[in-house]
């Protein structure tokens, strides 16, 4: 119990930095950023309660936007994400393997565990590319980097989870 | 009561979530005028000494192209400074007074070495953190510039880190002026391409030309007149077609820039309790 939590709290603290000193210094064609981080919420266990999974959302959303000088706006999109995984979850994984286990490519399958990812990453991005470009309203650069955005944290987020597994 | 006890905690999940993202909310639109926010910026401590020592290990990686560049503008400076030492002997053969003249106009600004520690480019409000901050006399609305151009404008300070607004961010407008005729607009950045920007509000009787260069006009206190902005790429009409709009390219290379200077006036609190009155 007492390493779980220490390799949570480990996780957490690698998934920011990475982010912060690494990731958030992409941008493919100006227009693709990946935003692994989301990993974490996506990969907290099943039977995490709500109200820690929407602290966790937000406390890691909030130490990402203290690194990036963008005050709330990671925050809003991952508590929002936290708030609709059990949903998610329900609506991708089978109900006899829904206890102790981390939702990944293994328990869930690669398709149930792609929808769910890709589902949970497009509204993240969505909300919070809508917050960052809220100044200079677009539509069609708004959609074009949520979705490039997407398709890249996906990627990402299949490697990080096939990576950890292995270990 | 014991339902409503009930029914609150049942649905506490949803009560907590509203709550977060109002929290969210309100760091997000009182960013700017909130001065304790700061400390959720990466001018705080931790976040600063995090992207330092990045930025140490990164900035070496850039050392031969920064060499490079600091080599040109070197070898062109020393160029101008002979042709205009030339010129100079032969206008004015008093070097006294010329000499003393120099020393007024440069004695009213000091400038503060700094570094960057952390950057970004393709946000739509784009902020720059460097490693001095008030324990180095920085202080809000002080301008920053680096070797080849204007790069923005202090916002915030800790005492070790200043948060930099850049020119490429939404809030950015900085008063510029053509170099050669002097027609003067504000500067504004629309969120896209971080090598451009615009100029707004240029008269239309203006005569101004591709190529031609845009520098600060003095007219605040931050920046002193004539320091490089950039160079006008084409011109177009504003959208209420009542000026001008100029799309300029900048002469600082927002991509790698690392070593700044902060620009102080001197007599800056003077300046602004005079304009405080004055309104």
């Amino acid at each position: 119990m007492q390493s779980q939590h220490l390799k949570q709290g480990i996780w957490f603290i690698a998934l920011v930095l990475v982010q912060s000193l690494i990731f958030n210094h992409v941008h493919i064609a100006g227009y693709a950023t990946p935003f692994v981080y989301v990993y974490f919420i996506l990969s907290l266990k099943c039977d995490t309660p709500r109200n820690a999974l929407l602290l966790w959302g937000f406390t890691l959303g909030l130490a990402v936007d203290i690194f990036s000088d963008t005050p709330g706006m990671n925050a809003a999109a991952t508590t929002l994400l936290a708030f609709i995984r059990p949903w998610l979850l329900n609506l991708f994984m089978s109900h006899d393997n829904a206890g102790n286990e981390c939702p990944c490519r293994h328990v869930m399958g690669l398709a149930s565990f792609l929808g769910y990812a890709i589902l949970g990453i497009l509204i993240h991005h969505a909300v919070l590319l809508l917050l960052d470009t809220f100044s200079f309203f677009n539509w069609g650069m708004l959609l074009l980097k949520t979705v490039c955005s997407t398709a890249l944290t996906t990627i990402c987020v299949l490697i990080t989870d096939t990576m950890q597994k292995q270990r | 009561m014991r339902n409503l006890f009930d029914f609150l905690l049942k649905y506490s999940h949803c009560f907590l979530f509203v709550l977060l993202e109002v929290v969210c909310f309100v760091l997000l639109f009182r960013f700017n005028n909130y001065q304790a926010s700061v400390y959720f910026t990466s001018a705080n401590r931790v976040c600063g000494t995090i992207y330092e020592i990045s930025g140490d290990i990164a900035g070496y990686f850039h050392l031969q192209s920064v060499n490079d560049s600091l080599t040109d503008r070197n070898l062109d400076l020393e160029r101008e400074v002979a042709t205009l030492r030339t010129a100079l002997t032969e206008m004015t053969r008093d070097s006294a007074r010329t000499d003393s003249l120099t020393e007024a106009s440069l004695a009213d600004f000091t400038r503060i070495k700094a570094r960057v520690v952390n950057n970004t480019l393709h946000r739509a409000d784009n902020f720059i953190t460097i490693d001095r901050g008030n324990a180095d006399s920085i202080r809000p609305e002080m301008g920053v510039v680096c070797g080849n151009g204007v790069i923005g404008i202090v916002g915030k300070t800790t005492p070790h880190y200043a948060l930099v607004i850049s020119l490429l961010n939404s809030k950015s407008n900085i008063s510029c002026k053509i170099k050669s005729s002097g027609y003067f607009g504000y500067l504004r950045w629309d969120g896209k391409d971080a090598r451009y920007t615009y100029l707004y509000d240029l008269p239309r009787h203006a005569e101004c030309h591709p190529g031609d260069t845009i520098v600060t006009s003095g007219y605040s206190a931050i920046f002193p007149e004539g320091l490089m902005v950039g160079v006008v790429e084409n011109i177009e009409d504003s959208h209420d077609g009542l000026s001008y709009l100029l799309k300029v390219r900048l002469s600082a290379d927002f991509g790698r820039v690392r070593d700044v200077r902060v620009i102080a006036r001197k007599g800056m609190d003077e300046f602004k309790t005079l304009t405080t009155i004055n309104e």
